[in-house]
Formats: C-alpha cells, structure tokens, sequence
C-alpha cells in the first residue's frame, strides 16, 4: 500500500494514499484514535488561541478527540457540531453545507442547549483536516447564528491549495497521477 | 430529563463537551480496567473522548466502531442494530485495517451509557467476527436494570414521566 509520511511536531505517521477521483490521490489522516498524534497537534494548537477565547467549537466525529484534548490542557470548554439531528434536540440551529467537491449536501445541527453556552462569546474553530474550506464557512455560520464571535480557525492538517484564513500546523498535498 | 415512550423517562446524560467529567470517568475506570485488555473500541460518537481520555491513561490503543460505512474503509465489517435513542436500526461498523488491533486479543468495550444493551451486544458480535474476545465491558452508567456484567461508575434508574 502507497503511504505518505505526515508529520506534527515529533511524531510522523505512513499515512495511506486513498484515490478519491480518478487520478487524484490524496494521503488519508485519521487523528481518531492515535493518542500521541493528537496530543502533539492540541499541544501545537494551543499556542495559537488568542488569549480572548472562551469557547472551543468544533463538530463531530474524528476532530472532537483534538477539541477534548485542546480542553483539557487549556482549560476552555468545547462545543460539539452535530451531523445528524438528535431526537432530544430542540429548536436546533440548522445549517448547510456548500460542498465544493462533490456536490454532496450536508447539514450542520446544534442543540438550542448548547448554542445557549455560545452566545456573547469568543470561538475558536477546531478542525483536524481542513481542504476545500466548506464546512469551515458552515462551522462559522453556526456560530454566528448562536451570536458568537470567531475569534480564530485552527486546524492541524491544511490539505489543498486554497488560500484559507485558518492556522494549521502541516500541509498536506493533493497527488494528481501523470 | 426525556420522555422516550408512554410510560417512561430517562435522564439525558451527555458528557460530550464536558472535559471535567470524561477525563474524571476516564481516571477512575482506569483503575477499575482489568490488567490483561489490549485494545479498546467505542462506539461512535459521545463516548469517543472517554475512549481516547482512557487511552491515554492506560497505553492502551482505541478502535472506534462507526455509524456508517466510509469510503475509506478497507474490508470494512458490520453488524445492524436498533438504537435505543432513534428506535432506529443503526449500522455498526470497524474498518478492516483495525482488525489487527482486535485479532485474538482482549478487548474492552467502552460507553456513556449502558441501557437496554442493543449497542454492547452489536459491538461484541462485531468484536467476536474479527477473532477478538470481549474481556470488559466498561460504562460511566448503567441505565435500567443493574448490570452485573458492566464495569461503572454509576447507575440511572428509568423514571415514570409527570
């Protein structure tokens, strides 16, 4: 199997490279379930919250461990975005997802409850792997919805050439075949 | 608190986003881990902090079952279950390059909450396709009637709505 070396702080991992179009390769990052990576990532990431964060919002399923981890050293509570509608939400924030790649419709939901926490307060966006800067702009309009302020995007991976407003710590390409 | 049917009420436990509380339930089933697990595998989503937490804590590698088949996934396995939260069939999933981590090894499995135990029996089904032995089951709270098979912290009785 094709891997690719990606590397946060000291800790490399042999990523798979999985061909998501034809011809088009990419290197798959799964931060689930690998404790060290994570940690390194949160470590590094934490030094790039502004000192007026409050809040860490983020949204399901592999980013929340590095939101948990981000919690955990910093202090700051975090938010959970969900991808699916929950039976016990109500009046939930509902947002869509313009995806750039392929046309696939997503909807971002946040429980009435949570988004309470929110309001007035400074976010910082938690992602692990940003690339087309999608669901980012969804994330945010979330939390504008709920009346928070982003104060910062952060994510560990930037995968792609788009020009995003965002921290990250390590780029990772887009390996188109000959 | 929740209504879930005519006659009964659960207390919504949800510790997603609750640092304090995961990495508390996390510290104390640590101890209470019994010495000879390998691997642990959580189902997606709540309680994959208090995995990871658990993780950390132990050394102990994580494998997260997931709601739905990725693309990704290389010989993925799968097993049905219904979902004591939806009423719902819910799709159970490992993704074969996790296999290794479950193959003849001891594994635990951990949750938020252990209730009816649809989701505890579909992942040990899951576990014992791929060649692993369940050696735990480890829980913040059984809901229900008490479970003597489940390691927890807590238990919540069901209640009968106002």
């Amino acid at each position: 199997m094709e891997t690719y070396p990606i590397t946060i702080g000291k800790i490399t991992r042999h990523v798979p490279v999985v061909e998501t179009l034809p011809g088009v390769h990419i290197p798959l990052v799964e931060i689930m379930g690998d404790v060290e990576l994570v940690q390194a990532a949160a470590e590094a990431l934490v030094k790039h919250l502004p000192p007026e964060t409050d809040t860490l919002l983020t949204l399901e399923t592999s980013p929340i461990v590095l939101a948990h981890v981000m919690s955990a050293i910093s202090g700051k509570p975090y938010v959970v975005v969900r991808r699916k509608r929950r039976p016990y939400m109500q009046d939930p924030i509902i947002q869509e997802v313009e995806s750039l790649t392929l046309g696939v419709t997503e909807t971002l939901w946040l429980d009435s409850r949570m988004a309470e926490k929110l309001l007035g307060q400074n976010v910082a966006l938690v992602f692990d792997v940003v690339s087309s800067g999608g669901t980012m702009m969804a994330l945010e309009k979330v939390a504008k919805k709920a009346g928070a302020n982003v104060v910062a995007r952060l994510a560990a991976f930037h995968q792609g050439n788009s020009k995003l407003p965002i921290t990250f710590l390590s780029e990772i390409p887009i390996l188109q075949t000959a | 608190m929740v209504q879930v049917g005519p006659e009964v009420s659960v207390a919504l436990f949800n510790m997603l986003g609750d640092t304090e509380v995961v990495e508390a339930a996390a510290a104390a089933l640590a101890q209470r881990m019994p010495a000879d697990i390998d691997t642990l595998v959580t189902p997606e989503v709540k309680a994959v902090p208090l995995a990871h937490a658990l993780s950390r804590l132990t050394g102990k590698p994580y494998v997260v079952a997931r709601k739905t088949e990725k693309p990704y996934m290389i010989n993925p396995v799968s097993r049905t279950v219904i979902s004591i939260t939806t009423g719902k069939p819910q799709l159970l999933v490992l993704d074969g390059t996790d296999v290794p981590l479950l193959k003849g090894k001891k594994v635990a499995i951990v949750d938020d909450v252990v209730s009816t135990g649809s989701t505890l029996k579909g992942l040990s089904d899951l576990i014992t396709d791929v060649g692993g032995v369940v050696g735990a089951v480890m829980a913040v709270f059984t809901e229900g009637s008490p479970r003597e098979d489940v390691i927890a912290l807590g238990h919540l009785p069901l209640f009968k709505p106002e």
